[in-house]
């Protein structure tokens, strides 16, 4: 047996440095791939290819910017599906099989592995989102004009969904209950308001309702970073989706508590 | 030095009335092998889980090294590796990815946690599963998969819990082996969950047994057989086939076709031995109690 040369008696401790933590947890998070990759395949990519078919075929007699609402909703759509419910898979994982417990142990910052966990979503994400971006331009005709705000605007709208698919998860009494869950609050998301569907096909009560939806206001800022124009409203689009992202963030910081329960 | 020093520590979970764990106070010097042995729902896993700060006592102090877990968090995570009894946390790592993200995360620099991993993967002999998924993993490979991990980084202090569930004999005995020679090597404290009492002898220096949620013995295993009226099994085996002759006025069991079992009182060895008729005996074992004859004593 050859046993380990570090001195095991040494009380003196030092914690890895911020960005050395973020990497370790970021590579972590990422072997999440192992597991998820089928689910992205079919929720992330065929779902929104399916929706961008089914909803604009029918939806060209109303013109490019009818259009326009559902290639972005359907991107909007395979981030719900990426982000907002991979994250509530995973938080609700690894609450159940004690991976929350083994971070607590280490000497590690909890707003990191928050962090780590949202980035590495985002970042397998990615294929998923370019997939129905090019599928949708090809299959619907809509003119692309992406403004470099797009590399601000897709993570801004990532976080927010993220955050409470964070919340669902690490609420979940059990990750049996995080599917179903996350599936039904993807489709009210996705039908309320302005995402999908175009402004005309909706009832006035169902436009108002898009305002109190995160999803509303991702579609809309990508929307203008995607397809233009960029106006005004961009604005505050990013700036509810930033609010938003922080305080659901700031409610999971909370909801992992290293000395639980 | 004092590696843990507890101090009146009482929890009581919600809905619950029966406190799990009830005014415990102890220490724990550094370099000891402590054990803690128990029922089922004896309250082990919550002291322990109170100890590593997994859990917030509703009163008492625990001090690690001098300091307050409670006031000072990083430094239980710092120097503590536990091992927790469930093995799946890790499941969607390979065994080489989780020793080597514990060790480089305890602060170990990249190659030097390559080499820890290697080594640990040596010292536990899991290293043909290296690139294998813990998810993947056989119950046992899976504990010991679970021990690397503990023990990555080297931290001064190890908490197990049920380190040898699943195991097989031989790794068992590996288990207390590698335990015992780490604590020798390097002063690791180790506090340790166990219901392999027999097993546990060779290699725990104290122990407490539990009971509702409090101590109701703490001691060397010497110190707690000196305190209970002792027994000692005397094993016959007889000549194959042989009728087997036992003095009248004892109550003894068969324990193999041949092999007989009585436990009596120390003082009655003596009138035993010398009414036992010898002729087709082939074997004598005289056994003093062991740890699970005390664990059993002290809950029954």
């Amino acid at each position: 047996m050859s046993l380990s040369p570090n001195s095991a008696v040494s009380l003196d401790r030092k914690r890895q440095a911020v960005h050395i933590q973020l990497a370790d947890l970021l590579l972590i998070q990422l072997s999440n791939y192992r597991w998820s990759w089928r689910g992205m395949v079919v929720t992330g990519v065929a779902a929104p290819l399916m929706t961008l078919v089914a909803v604009g075929l029918p939806a060209k007699q109303y013109g490019t910017d009818a259009l326009a609402y559902v290639l972005v909703g359907s991107i909007v759509l395979s981030l719900m599906f990426q982000i907002m419910n991979q994250v509530a898979h995973n938080f609700s994982f690894m609450k159940a099989m004690g991976m929350l417990d083994y971070f607590a142990t280490l000497p590690v910052y909890r707003f990191l592995l928050i962090i780590a966990t949202v980035l590495a979503f985002l970042l397998m994400a990615v294929p998923s989102l370019l997939v129905t971006l090019v599928f949708g331009v090809l299959v619907l005709g809509v003119p692309l004009q992406i403004s470099p705000l797009a590399l601000v605007v897709i993570p801004l709208c990532a976080l927010p969904l993220a955050g409470i698919g964070a919340l669902i998860g690490l609420t979940a009494p059990s990750p049996q209950e995080v599917g179903p869950f996350t599936l039904l609050l993807t489709i009210v998301l996705l039908f309320l308001g302005p995402v999908v569907l175009p402004p005309v096909t909706l009832p006035d009560w169902l436009l108002a309702l898009g305002h109190v939806s995160p999803s509303g206001y991702a579609a809309s800022a990508l929307r203008q970073a995607m397809v233009g124009p960029v106006t005004g409203r961009l604005w505050l689009d990013l700036a509810v989706l930033a609010g938003l992202a922080a305080a659901v963030l700031w409610a999971v910081g909370r909801k992992i508590t290293w000395q639980p329960r | 030095m004092i590696a843990y020093n507890i101090q009146n520590l009482r929890k009581t979970y919600r809905r619950q009335t029966r406190p799990a764990t009830d005014d415990i106070t102890f220490q724990i010097p550094q370099g000891e092998i402590f054990g803690l042995l128990g029922d089922n729902g004896a309250g082990k896993t919550t002291l322990v889980r109170q100890m590593v700060n997994l859990l917030q006592p509703d009163s008492g102090r625990i001090m690690l090294f001098g300091k307050d877990i409670r006031e000072e968090p990083d430094y239980v995570s710092g120097l503590v590796g536990y091992m927790p009894q469930s093995g799946a946390a890790l499941n969607r790592l390979t065994v080489g990815e989780a020793v080597y993200f514990t060790a480089h995360l305890r602060g170990l620099s990249r190659s030097a946690a390559r080499a820890e991993r290697d080594r640990l993967l040596e010292v536990w002999r899991i290293e043909q599963v290296k690139d294998k998924w813990s998810g993947q993993l056989s119950g046992g490979q899976r504990r010991l998969m679970q021990l690397a991990v503990a023990m990555a980084g080297s931290p001064p202090v190890l908490v197990v819990d049920e380190p040898t569930n699943d195991l097989d004999p031989v790794n068992k005995k590996h288990v207390w082996d590698v335990l015992r020679e780490w604590n020798t090597s390097y002063g690791t404290t180790v506090v340790l969950i166990t219901h392999d009492a027999v097993e546990a002898e060779k290699a725990i220096q104290r122990v407490a047994i539990v009971r509702d949620g409090r101590f109701i013995a703490l001691g060397t295993p010497a110190e707690l057989r000196a305190g209970i009226a002792l027994q000692v099994h005397v094993e016959l085996t007889f000549a194959p086939g042989a009728q087997a002759e036992l003095p009248a006025g004892f109550e003894p069991r068969q324990v193999a076709a041949d092999t007989w079992s009585i436990s009596i009182d120390q003082g009655e060895v003596p009138p035993f031995m010398a009414k036992l008729d010898y002729t087709d005996v082939v074997d004598i074992r005289l056994q003093s109690a062991t740890l699970e004859d005390l664990y059993l004593h002290y809950v029954s």
